[in-house]
This record gives C-alpha cells, structure tokens and sequence, in this order.
C-alpha cells in the first residue's frame, strides 16, 4: 500500500468550498460575531477619524494664530518660556538668510511679546502683548480673515487688535480707549494707549481671550527696544512636516550661535501629548477589538467543532490530515474577519464621511471641558480620511481572527477519529 | 501476501476507572480480493475490529499490518495518506459533509485521493452515484435526502476512488431489500473486477450470504469462521 508518497489531489479548492459555505451553516452567529468585529472597528475608525481631525485643526490653529511654523529667538527666550522683553535681539542678516533659504520657506515676521495689563474704563486684565509689523505679520498669520468688527492695525499708529472674547469681558469696542500698562526694558512703568481698531474671533479660544495685537514701530520707543529689535522671528513654511524637518536643520546651523529654532511641534506640546494620548486610546479600542475579536472567534469554533464533530471524524477517516482540517477552520474565521472588517470600514467610512461633511461641535459634546483641556478650537471638528488605519485596523482584525482560531482549531482537529465519528 | 494481519491483537477501552475489553487477542489473515463479512452481536467488538484494520485506531497491544507496514509504527500524518489513497470507509451514520451537495460529497473522496483530470473527476463521480440509483439526485444537499439515500452517497463516496481495501459498517442498514441488493452488486462486481477487498460488518443475512467468508466474533475474539 502507498504509504509514504502523498498523492497531491485538487483538495485545495474543495477545502476552501466547505470553508465558506460553513460560514453561512449558521447565518446568525456567524453574523453576530462579523457584527462585533465591525462594531470594534467601526469605533476604531470612527474615533480615529475624529481625533484626526481634532489634532489637524488644533495643530492648524496653533500655527495660524500662536506660533507659526517656526519660531527663532535666542536661548534664553526658549528657557525663559515667559514674554520678557531681555529677550529682545537685533536680527543679523545672517540669520534672516538663513531663515529665507530654508527649504519650503513662504514667509517671516518679527515681532516682540511681552506681558500689560489692558486697561479698559475701570477693568483691568492681564494679557500678552503681540507688537507685530502688520504687512509681514499677514503673510505669516491669518488673523485678518477672523476681523468681525473694525480692521487691523496699521504700520506706525496706535490701534489695537482684540479677541472678542477678551472684548467682551472687557465691554470694550472698535473706538474705544484702551491703555496697556507694562514694565518696559529698563523695568520701569510706561504705558501704550490709543483706539482699538478691530476685534476678531478666530477659532482658537486662547487667542480670542489671552493675547491682544499692537503695531510695533508704534510700541517699540515705548517699550524701551529700538525698532530693529524683536524678541523673536516666526514663519511659515509650504506645509507642517517641511516647518519641522527645516526647523531641526536650523537648530542644527545655529548651536552655539546663542540661537534656537522651534517648530510649531515644539511650541505644541499639550497638543502632542493628547496625540499620544489618543495614540494611546487608539491602542486601547485595537485591545478591545482583540478581545471582542477573539472570544468570538473562539466561541465559533469551538461551537463548530462540537456541532461538526463527527464530520472532522470523517474528514480523517477519509484521508484528510489534522493540518487540512485546521485550514477548513482557518479559512472560516478569515471569512468572519473579511466580512466584519468590510463591514467596519464600510461603516467607519459612512461615519468619516458625515464628521467631514458636517463636523463634531466640540462645545456641544464636552461644554467648556475643550478648554481646560487646553484644545485650541471652537466651533467644529471634521474627520479626516487616513488610509493607512483603514488598511491597519482591517488587517488587524484578519490577524485576530485567524489568530484566535489557531488553538481552538488545532483543538478541533486533533481529535480522535474513532472518538469523532461515534461521537463519544 | 495477506493484505491485512493481526497478531494477538488486544484493544481495551478505559472509562475513568472502568476497562472495557472490546478486543481480546485476535489473530487473523485476510488476502487481497476477499469479500469478508464480521458478524457477531452488539458489542462483541465488530466495529473496533474494523476501526484497527482501517487504521483509524491503534490497538493497546498486538500488531496490525495493512500490506506488511504496521500502522503502529506511522505517525497520524502516514495513516493519514495511507487511508486517503487506499481505504474507503462507510459508517452506518453517513457522517457526510451537510454543506456538499450529493455530488460534491462523491467528488471530495477524489480530490482527496487523486490527482486525477475534472472531467475524468466528473465522470467518475456521476457514473457511481447513478451506480446506485442517485443519478438524479447529483445536487440534493444530505438534509434534502432520505436515510437510504444517505446511505447511498456514503457508499458512492467510498467506492469511487476505488481504494484497495472497502470497510464497510452496516452498510444496508437503511436500505430496502432491492437497493441492498443493487448496491451489493456493485460491491461484487469492483471485488471482482479490481480485485478491491471488502470486509462488512453486519447483521444483515444478505450481506453474509454475498460473504465468501464469513467471520464471528463475539466477546472481542473470533468464534467462528467459515469460507465458502
């Protein structure tokens, strides 16, 4: 008898056949266990998606209102972290050129920060000061698409630029007196005072309450600099991830020069630990998928193998090895995983495509919880389309279910033939 | 050569602290061609008889030979290939594969076996099925088909890889006299033909009276043998 030499048969193709039919032997727990493997990735997806796009618009208006792409100022500016105008340098041709000939460079600006109170009719409020020259501050900076009321301020006059929310607080208008009250270069009490000439509602709350905008040829003799000072040079680049790979090159350029360069990256750091943050919960729905996936998994079939014990008896009685066997039930629990993770991308891309059209108010959902968490939007949050978690979340779920049946159908086919067919 | 031979061979089933002998030392011979049906009565060891010579079983002592390899010593994946490529089993309850229709049941036995050409697949498969009488149920899935012809597929499953050695368990069980006639028949006719060898297990007397040699076993040892 031909023992040893294995005949190589077109089983491939049936094994596969009994594979997929089986998946339809029984319709519903085939499709609550699909169903939960898409639920976990439809979830996954979906918050994916949204912190996606909490993180791009948080990032975007970082840029477009705090810090631009890059920052470059002294050491002592960066370790100071607060506005002060010891700061304050003369910006050498050197450095400007090597800002400009920065790949992707569009444009910089100059400004110097430093801390007033607002004085508006009786009230007074803390504030930063943002001394800015209006023309090369547009190129960099988009607060002139948020003015709701009034203009921006102009080069050599005394006008102020306000969020409305500070506005607001203040009862304070387009027309209105104000006066900044500050210790100047030399530590001594001096003032800034004049017409505020535009308010403006950007969608990053800090700005709208936090920070105020002077021109600053008009603020320089004020303050105590000279008109050439600034405490630091912003721009902006083609996109983000030029900002941060030229803002790194240009750190490297100026070690030791008594210069740093930070990119908006840098300046965003409760934003990068609430990316990590929500790396994390992403980990933690991937988790969850693993175990919602895998007690399905392995309650299909296991549930399988009992119901189809003496069908596997007859499988070996016939000639098929344990390792065959195995694959009839991998390939079943592939099945689950294809169809639950279609399923989950097909939902979790209705949900993307809904947040990207309509978007999440965040206020609606958290309150004012968005603000003490430190996230720089108001207004909505819309998906974003990430390709590459669609492909990541569909395989991962694949792996866990045939991951997850690997023990349970070695399990099924290792039994006893004898034991199997008589069902003992 | 004998096809099959046992020596001494003891087969005991332990159930927790229970041992039950459903063999006791049996020896025996059986050459290529025969057509050899064990009788005895329920529980007298027929089936383990049957379960140790296809090798689906090893027994706790003694040695089964199938063509002078003791199934002893294979491993699962060596009985594996030497029950796909020369035995065809048929087990009183059909055990067939419910999401197969009946055709596809037929034609599985010889995707496993051989690396034979579809269309020869094909043929094969139609002719053993309309052989017994299914000709026209070729895409009746198992829950679509009485016992007996349950039965039948099984048959056909068996016989149509033409496998050297056919055991059979019951095998009339759920016929009807004529269709067990029919299909016994054909059994008669391949162990002519192809010289296949058939051993039965049965209380049936049409099948013994089919038997050119008939084998008694009762309390797990061979009580009687008659050739004819």
């Amino acid at each position: 008898m031909a023992v040893y030499q294995e005949k190589k048969g077109d089983k491939f193709m049936y094994l596969m056949k009994i594979a997929f039919r089986n998946l339809f032997r029984r319709k519903s727990r085939t499709l609550i266990i699909a169903g939960l493997l898409a639920l976990a990735i439809f979830f996954a997806l979906s918050f994916d998606s949204f912190m996606g796009g909490m993180m791009d618009l948080s990032f975007s208006n970082i840029i477009d209102f705090e810090s631009a792409h890059m920052e470059v100022g002294s050491d002592t500016f960066f370790e100071d972290g607060e506005p002060d105008l010891d700061n304050v340098f003369y910006l050498s041709d050197d450095i400007l050129k090597e800002i400009e000939g920065l790949s992707g460079y569009v444009a910089s600006t100059p400004v110097i920060d430093f801390s007033a109170n607002l004085i508006a009719g009786r009230e007074e409020y803390p504030t930063v000061v943002r001394a800015v020259e209006p023309d090369s501050f547009e190129r960099v900076f988009k607060y002139h698409e948020y003015i709701v009321e009034g203009e921006f301020i102009n080069e050599g006059q005394s006008g102020l630029v306000i969020g409305q929310s500070l506005a607001e607080l203040l009862e304070i208008g387009v027309g209105d007196y104000y006066t900044l009250l500050f210790q100047d270069r030399d530590n001594s009490f001096n003032t800034l005072q004049g017409e505020v000439t535009g308010i403006v509602f950007t969608p990053n709350p800090d700005m709208n309450l936090g920070k105020v905008i002077v021109d600053k040829s008009y603020a320089a003799s004020s303050l105590g600099v000279d008109i050439d000072e600034s405490s630091h040079i912003m721009a902006r680049f083609e996109n983000r991830d030029i900002a941060a790979e030229q803002s790194s090159i240009l750190s490297e350029r100026l070690a030791d020069s008594g210069f740093a360069a930070r990119s908006w990256r840098e300046f965003s750091d409760t934003m990068v630990a609430m990316e990590a943050w929500g790396d994390l919960e992403i980990q933690f729905i991937m988790g969850l998928i693993l175990l919602v996936g895998a007690i399905g998994i392995v309650n299909l079939v296991v549930l399988s193998a009992l119901e189809r014990v003496e069908e596997i008896g007859m499988m070996k009685a016939m000639g098929l090895k344990e390792s065959e066997i195995v694959k009839v039930f991998l390939v079943e629990s592939a099945g689950v995983g294809v169809a639950g993770g279609l399923v989950g991308l097909i939902f979790g891309s209705i949900a993307t495509a809904l947040m990207n059209n309509f978007g999440v108010d965040l206020q609606a959902l958290y309150g004012d919880a968005t603000l003490e968490m430190g996230v720089p939007i108001i207004g909505r949050v819309y998906g974003t389309w990430n390709l590459d978690s669609y492909i990541l979340f569909f395989l991962f779920g694949l792996f866990v279910a045939v991951g997850a049946s690997l023990i349970p159908s070695y399990w099924a086919a290792r039994k006893n033939p004898v034991d199997a067919i008589y069902h003992r | 050569m004998a096809l099959i031979k046992l020596n001494s061979v003891k087969k005991i089933y332990q159930d927790g602290e229970i041992s039950v002998k459903a063999l006791r030392g049996v020896d025996l011979e059986i050459v290529e061609g025969e057509f050899a049906t064990v009788y005895g009565p329920s529980g007298s060891g027929k089936t383990t008889l049957l379960n140790l010579i296809g090798a689906l079983d090893k027994p706790t002592s003694g040695k089964v030979q199938l063509n002078g390899s003791s199934i002893g010593d294979l491993n699962k994946n060596e009985l594996a290939l030497l029950r796909r490529n020369n035995i065809g089993f048929i087990f009183q309850s059909y055990n067939l594969i419910p999401v197969l229709t009946a055709y596809e049941n037929v034609e599985f036995a010889l995707k496993i076996a051989e690396d034979s050409k579809k269309s020869e697949n094909r043929e094969k498969s139609i002719k053993i099925l309309d052989q017994v009488g299914l000709g026209d149920m070729l895409s009746r899935r198992p829950n679509e088909l009485s016992g007996g012809q349950k039965q039948r597929v099984a048959i056909a499953r068996a016989l149509v890889k033409e496998p050297r050695l056919v055991l059979a368990d019951e095998p009339t069980a759920n016929l009807d006299s004529e269709t067990s006639r029919g299909v016994l028949e054909l059994m008669l006719r391949m162990n002519q033909e192809l010289n296949t060898t058939f051993i039965f297990s049965t209380h049936d007397p049409m099948v013994m009276d089919y038997a050119s040699r008939l084998l008694e076993i009762r309390d797990g040892s061979i009580s009687r043998e008659e050739r004819r």
